[in-house]
């Protein structure tokens, strides 16, 4: 297969989380990284776009979709969460209150998505709890320093174990453990076999095929037919 | 006389990291994720929008690319205030709700729901059923949005080929292209000529002036009927089911303008006029709206009920005790109204009525290849003579995503004045339950074998009998009725005047103590099929509040990799209606 054209697989994954446990700085630290080959950090107003190749040259293309602060007063809509085939639930390993609000998303991402979501529980903050503590923390100007885990590495892998999720501890800070948390996502993404198109594709995004009306009915609004000066008038 | 505000600073002008940049102005990737979000409800706002419906929430994403903080809160758990995408049980509880007269502007709601089917074989929340459904024309302002905010990336669209007229007690399929009434045997060829000279001089009628002004006063079919030789069926299916007109008093030039509005969209995405979004129609997009709003910095709650409004203080409270000082202006939809008894909100005095019903039924034979959905229309007079105005449907199959496999959702509308809306929409559903039942017996040859020998039919009693089962109407799984109000007409043009109901400025009025002064009130969903109306009322609430609507999503996203397919130039008004036979039709009228 020609790993260097489209061929990729798109796959949608959520991010959820208390706020300022980390959710977007992961996803920056991920997108902005230099680890994946084909690197395309194409981030939009709509979603983060970040290509990773997995050994075997398949390319899978997440979307990321971030929460843009809905879920702050439990008001994230169905079209977030609907065909989710991934996603990253954070906690802040110094905030005992994040790990419960973690179980809460996971709880409701299989009441939404039921048990084929590819769920990822991430303990963020790591670098907070280590012996040398940096000392330029001005993002999290509040947060003491020295080792102020409040959360067991054991508590978030019990949690993980019972409900079928992978577990990470990642610090976005210093990029520890980013990365992998998405490829071993990636790694999980069941890849759809040609023909089979439907069962995985889960998003319009921009069409790889030259008519705007993709096999499955699907209609990219980006491909008309038209010139685009057309859409002026 | 309220003193003309100084515009307020635009958000290139408040992002210090823009200030340089030209007009449009570019976001950059990250936008709404480089600022750590506030913890609590803010305590200061530019705008306070009440009900997360599609205006306001076209509008909320407006405001908040233009660089204003809004507070987006809506009563309800979900998304859509007057437009959303609800469950059987949300859509049940929404009924008991407008009966107990907690949701002012609808009346006469009522709704059966199967119980020996749904909660056994279907799950409510299968069922994705739109209050207001609608669909997408290609070549239209809401598309344009769309694409250009970026939201319909987090939406999926399906085409819709099929529109069906019922005439004469059956359903036609609509002869739409010039390819089809070229191949259409039953059309004379007079009539071809004819039709071919029409489709031609709608796609540029302001610039023949001398073909229609004439009958600016008089009716449609009679100037297709005296200009274009079109008869009675032909003049029908051009401006109830390509025009989507309501009735036969649709002034001419205004009826010209809704057809060509269908023939401007063929062949934009493809060979077909319309599309739909899956997963529900204005509920999606509502949906769309917000989450690009909360992008933009607005701040969302649902849950969450508008109390009052002073307009001295310019304090909101809400239901959750909470309070925001508003620096601009509160938006406030009627049905989430502090005091629905108030004399500040704009008259709703034009009525629809509304009937969604899910059968248990494929209706593949009435969609195009590979489509699930279709437009039925029912003109004026075709239900037994007795309605005025034209009956709309939109007919969903399951690969919409609204319904589950082996049903359909079916939405009538109808803007039929006085008490016999409902009466005839049931009429029209029955006529198509009917339609849909014979058809299906239509399709079987089984039932009717050739005797080999003499060539007589043979009638194979087994397969009749089976037949005879299916004949038997489709099993109604859902079936929901409500009248809703609105300010806006069953408008042929969506002009801004028409969503300017807005009365006066009752800021100042704060003697009769009501809860709402002050605020600005939106309209109420319109009847409208499509989504032409919801942008340019949208623009009139944000004209309102900003001064203009110049910068009314003056927003250039910067590029990601999208991979433009410009191989493909046609200009549209060419390819609806190519000469594919090299004919040089003169469409100036030779009188």
């Amino acid at each position: 297969m020609n790993a260097t054209t489209n061929q990729a697989t798109s796959i949608k994954l959520v991010l959820l989380g208390e706020s300022a446990v980390g959710k977007s700085s992961i996803v920056l630290r991920f997108v902005s990284n230099d680890f994946a080959e084909n690197k395309e950090p194409t981030i939009g107003a709509a979603f983060l776009t970040q290509r990773v190749t997995l050994p075997d040259d398949t390319i899978i293309k997440f979307e990321i979709w971030d929460t843009a602060g809905q879920e702050r007063f439990a008001s994230l809509a169905p079209m977030y969460y609907r065909n989710a085939q991934a996603a990253v639930v954070v906690y802040d390993l110094t905030s005992p209150q994040s790990f419960l609000k973690a179980r809460h998303w996971v709880k409701l991402l299989r009441e939404q998505s039921g048990n084929n979501i590819i769920i990822a529980l991430v303990a963020n903050k790591l670098d907070l709890c280590e012996e040398q503590a940096q000392p330029e923390t001005e993002q999290e100007e509040t947060e003491p320093r020295g080792n102020v885990r409040k959360v067991a590495k054991e508590e978030g892998q019990k949690l993980a174990d019972d409900e079928g999720l992978m577990f990470f501890e990642t610090s976005a800070k210093t990029g520890e453990g980013i990365n992998n948390v998405f490829l071993s996502i990636a790694e999980k993404i069941p890849l759809k076999k040609k023909g089979n198109e439907q069962e995985s594709a889960t998003f319009n995004g921009n069409g790889q095929s030259e008519n705007s009306t993709s096999s499955n009915g699907r209609i990219d609004l980006n491909a008309r037919n038209g010139s685009s000066e057309a859409c002026g008038c | 006389m309220a003193v003309v505000k100084e515009r307020r600073a635009s958000m290139a002008e408040r992002k210090p990291s823009f200030i340089g940049k030209e007009s449009p102005m570019i976001i950059p990737h990250l936008a709404g994720m480089e600022d750590p979000l506030p913890e609590k409800t803010p305590e200061e706002v530019d705008v306070v929008i009440v009900g997360t419906g599609l205006i306001q929430s076209i509008l909320a994403a407006a405001l908040s690319w233009q660089g204003s903080h809004v507070l987006h809160i809506d009563k309800n758990e979900y998304y859509g205030d007057t437009t959303p995408t609800l469950t059987i049980e949300q859509l049940t509880q929404w009924v008991r709700n407008v009966n107990k007269g907690l949701i002012p502007f609808y009346t006469n709601a009522q709704i059966y729901v199967s119980s020996d089917k749904i909660g056994k074989n279907y799950a409510s929340r299968d069922f994705g059923i739109d209050l207001v459904p609608k669909v997408l024309f290609a070549q239209s302002d809401m598309l344009t949005l769309l694409v250009k905010s970026r939201v319909y990336q987090y939406m999926e669209f399906m085409p819709l080929s099929n529109f069906h007229t019922f005439e004469n007690d059956s359903f036609e399929k609509l002869t739409n292209t010039k390819q089809e009434i070229f191949t259409d045997q039953t059309i004379p060829l007079m009539t071809k000529r004819n039709l071919m000279r029409f489709l031609k001089f709608v796609l540029n009628w302001e610039n023949y002036p001398e073909i229609w002004e004439g009958y600016s006063n008089k009716s449609m079919a009679e100037f297709l009927s005296e200009k274009f030789k079109l008869n009675q069926t032909q003049s029908s299916e051009l401006i109830f089911s390509i025009g989507l007109c309501y009735n036969n008093d649709v002034a001419t030039p205004q009826c010209l303008q809704r057809i060509r509005r269908y023939l401007a969209s063929f062949d934009i995405y493809g060979a077909f006029p319309v599309l739909f979004s899956k997963y529900g129609s204005a509920g999606e997009i509502s949906q769309g709206f917000c989450r690009s709003a909360a992008v933009g910095g607005a701040t969302y709650k649902l849950n969450t009920a508008l109390e009052s409004y002073d307009p001295t203080t310019k304090i909101v409270k809400f239901s959750d005790g909470s309070k925001v000082h508003v620096s601009e202006r509160v938006v406030v939809s009627p049905t989430q109204t502090p005091d629905p008894k108030s004399k500040n909100i704009p008259k709703q005095n034009y009525k629809i009525h509304r009937l969604v019903v899910a059968i248990e039924k494929d209706c593949k034979q009435w969609f195009g290849e590979q489509e699930s959905a279709t437009v039925v229309v029912f003109p004026p007079g075709s239900l037994n003579g007795e309605n005025f105005e034209a009956v709309q449907a939109i007919i969903f199959g399951s690969n919409s995503e609204i319904c589950p496999q082996g049903t359909n959702l079916w939405y009538l509308t109808s803007v039929e004045k006085g008490e016999n809306g409902k009466r005839l929409l049931d009429l029209a559903l029955k006529t198509m339950l009917k339609s849909i039942s014979r058809e299906s017996i239509e399709v079987d040859d089984n039932v009717v074998k050739f005797d080999n020998k003499t060539g007589s039919p043979v009638i194979n009693e087994k397969y009749l009998k089976e037949e005879l089962n299916e004949l038997v109407e489709p099993k109604i799984l859902m079936k929901c009725y409500f009248e809703q109000y609105t300010s806006t007409c069953p408008f042929s043009i969506a002009q801004p005047e028409i969503f300017k109901t807005q009365k006066k400025d009752t800021t100042d009025d704060t003697t009769n103590g009501n809860k709402d002064n002050g605020v600005i009130y939106s309209p109420m969903p319109s009847s409208e099929i499509s989504y032409d109306g919801a942008i340019t009322a949208a623009k009139v609430l944000y004209e309102t509040i900003v001064g203009s609507d110049d910068d009314f999503f003056d927003v250039d996203f910067e590029d990601e990799d999208i991979t433009t397919t410009n191989n493909n130039r046609m200009s549209y008004s060419e390819s609806a209606i190519t000469d594919d036979e090299g004919e040089e039709d003169d469409i100036i009228m030779k009188n």
